[in-house]
């Protein structure tokens, strides 16, 4: 009979950067979340106005 | 031997099923992408590119796909709750329900049993089995996980309980069914309904099939393979629950441009930006931890796995939300480099990091080293040049197909006909089937080196049987 040997997990992690997130991460992420509200006003119809049928018509009268 | 030996059989039964699988899907695969520039090679009715198109999408996200998957969760659980499976013999039935159920589901599509929606090919009586393995699956998993040895919980269980979850509520809904005949079904939702939740479906199946179980097995074979520990818990987990959360909204992007309301596909392609943060914690996760050491790209033959892996996972990531975005879909939508953009993911991502993971398993099941680091090394260049081959030239004709679809005359006429923009992608689908015959010898190495190592393995046991009598 072979014993298992087992994983120790406090081994699997890093201890010195437990309590840190990468800066330029954490501005890649709060970034995206800012981009998305702006995106979310500038293109839903019921707040700007625009439209997918008003910018074909656009593209078409050029 | 020792008491884990049953399960690691079950592992391994699932390996084995998930590499007889993906023979045969990438065979199909190759005979597809020949079928795009020569219509001889289509066969009679059975054999022709819409039936065998179907069976090789599906025969490797399933069989290939969720097979290694299947096995690999398996053994992650056994790893992380820190006991073998409560439910073994459930376990074994379920591999065995798995293969009858994938000969069944492949039949049914050479048949042309169909229902039409994409990555959801299957009818409605295959759905029901298919529904009845995943519970098997989260029953036995979820069970393990309940009773632990094992207080904390590893960043990996966190993305099976994920998988197991999200499949379950996509598959069902998106299969929500009118059975006419036995044969044939009616989805629920009608028109527009019925495309959103289809790739609401469609493109989390991506999500919790090609992202969250290979990133389970990610973060527990790196540090385990490299020896290296990883960067940040921390940021796994917080990757982890916004990635999650995201990713169920951002099914509209399939749909840009299409009769689905305005608002639905802003709010898809808004989540669907936000995405790249999370995926890229993984990224930064996974070069982080190699940074440590990068001289392991030298020494340890699997580093290079992971790191490529992980790569092509960025890249991935960064490309498909920019695909989202309305004037990128406007050039790329319904050409070739959406082929390109697929199977980036999966040839570069999926089958890499699957690939290490069972270097891992199958070597360990047997207390043994892997049969041939060469071969591994060979295995790894050769699917490398074929994938980086299949998804440029993909995307280049994308892009050309993209463009001569737009152009237009003077007075506002189309410049090009369809078919001279068909006609434009021949060499670049000829050169698409060279990149694919490197990239199955390829793969076709790791098997090779998959079933020496099992044979090694025997060999040792059955020596050091002979030697405790």
């Amino acid at each position: 009979m072979q014993k298992e040997e087992f994983d120790n997990f406090e081994s699997f992690s890093r201890k010195d950067t437990e309590h840190k997130l990468p800066l330029g991460w954490l501005v890649l992420f709060f970034g995206l979340i800012l981009w998305g509200a702006y995106y979310f006003v500038m293109y839903t119809p019921s707040i700007s106005g625009w439209t997918q049928e008003k910018a074909y018509q656009e593209s078409i009268e050029k | 031997m020792n008491e884990y030996s049953y399960d690691y059989r079950t592992v391994q039964g699932f390996i084995l099923s998930a590499i007889f699988w993906g023979v045969i899907g990438l065979v199909i695969g190759l005979l597809i992408s020949v079928q795009m520039w020569n219509a001889d090679f289509n066969f009679g009715e059975y054999f022709s590119y819409g039936r065998l198109r179907t069976i090789h999408t599906n025969v490797l996200a399933y069989g290939l796909g969720i097979g290694a998957e299947f096995g690999v969760f398996y053994y992650l659980t056994i790893r992380l709750t820190k006991r073998n499976l409560v439910l073994g013999k459930l376990a074994r039935f379920h591999l065995w329900l798995f293969n009858v159920g994938m000969v069944l589901a492949t039949f049914t599509l050479f048949i042309g049993m169909n229902q039409s929606l994409e990555y959801a090919e299957f009818e409605w009586p295959i759905d029901i089995a298919i529904v009845i393995l995943w519970v098997i699956f989260t029953i036995v998993i979820l069970t393990n996980i309940f009773k632990r040895k094992e207080e904390h919980m590893y960043v990996s269980l966190w993305y099976i309980i994920a998988t197991l979850i999200a499949v379950a509520i996509l598959y069902i809904v998106n299969n929500l069914h009118i059975p006419a005949t036995l044969t044939k079904s009616y989805h629920l939702f009608a028109g527009t309904n019925s495309a959103n939740v289809e790739w609401w479906y469609g493109h989390n199946a991506v999500g919790f099939l090609f992202t969250t179980p290979i990133l389970a097995m990610f973060y527990y074979f790196l540090p385990k393979a490299t020896g290296l520990p990883l960067y940040s818990h921390r940021l796994s987990i917080i990757s982890f629950w916004s990635l999650i959360f995201a990713y169920l909204w951002t099914g509209a992007h399939h749909l840009v441009y299409t009769p689905l309301p305005d608002w639905i596909q802003t709010l898809g392609i808004v989540f669907t930006l936000f995405l790249i943060a999370p995926s890229w914690g993984s990224v930064i996760n996974g070069y982080f931890t190699v940074d440590a050491d990068w001289g392991k790209m030298r020494t340890n033959y699997l580093t290079k796995f992971f790191v490529l892996g992980i790569t092509f996972y960025g890249l991935q990531t960064i490309q498909g939300p920019s695909q989202g975005i309305r004037v990128i879909s406007s050039l790329i939508h319904y050409t070739d480099w959406v082929p390109g953009h697929v199977h980036m993911g999966t040839m570069g991502w999926v089958t890499m990091i699957i690939c290490a993971s069972v270097y891992v398993i199958i070597p360990h099941i047997y207390n043994t080293k892997i049969f041939s680091e060469k071969v591994a090394n060979i295995h790894f260049w050769l699917v490398l040049v074929g994938q980086l081959m299949f998804s440029i030239t993909m995307w280049v004709t994308g892009i050309q197909q993209g463009a001569m679809w737009k152009m237009t005359n003077a007075d506002g006429s189309l410049k090009y006909t369809f078919m001279e923009t068909l006609v434009g992608n021949y060499p670049y689908w000829q050169m698409r089937t060279v990149a694919g015959v490197i990239f199955v010898v390829g793969m076709l190495f790791f098997v090779y080196n998959v079933f020496m190592t099992i044979r090694q393995g025997q060999a040792k046991a059955s020596l050091a049987d002979v030697k405790a009598a």
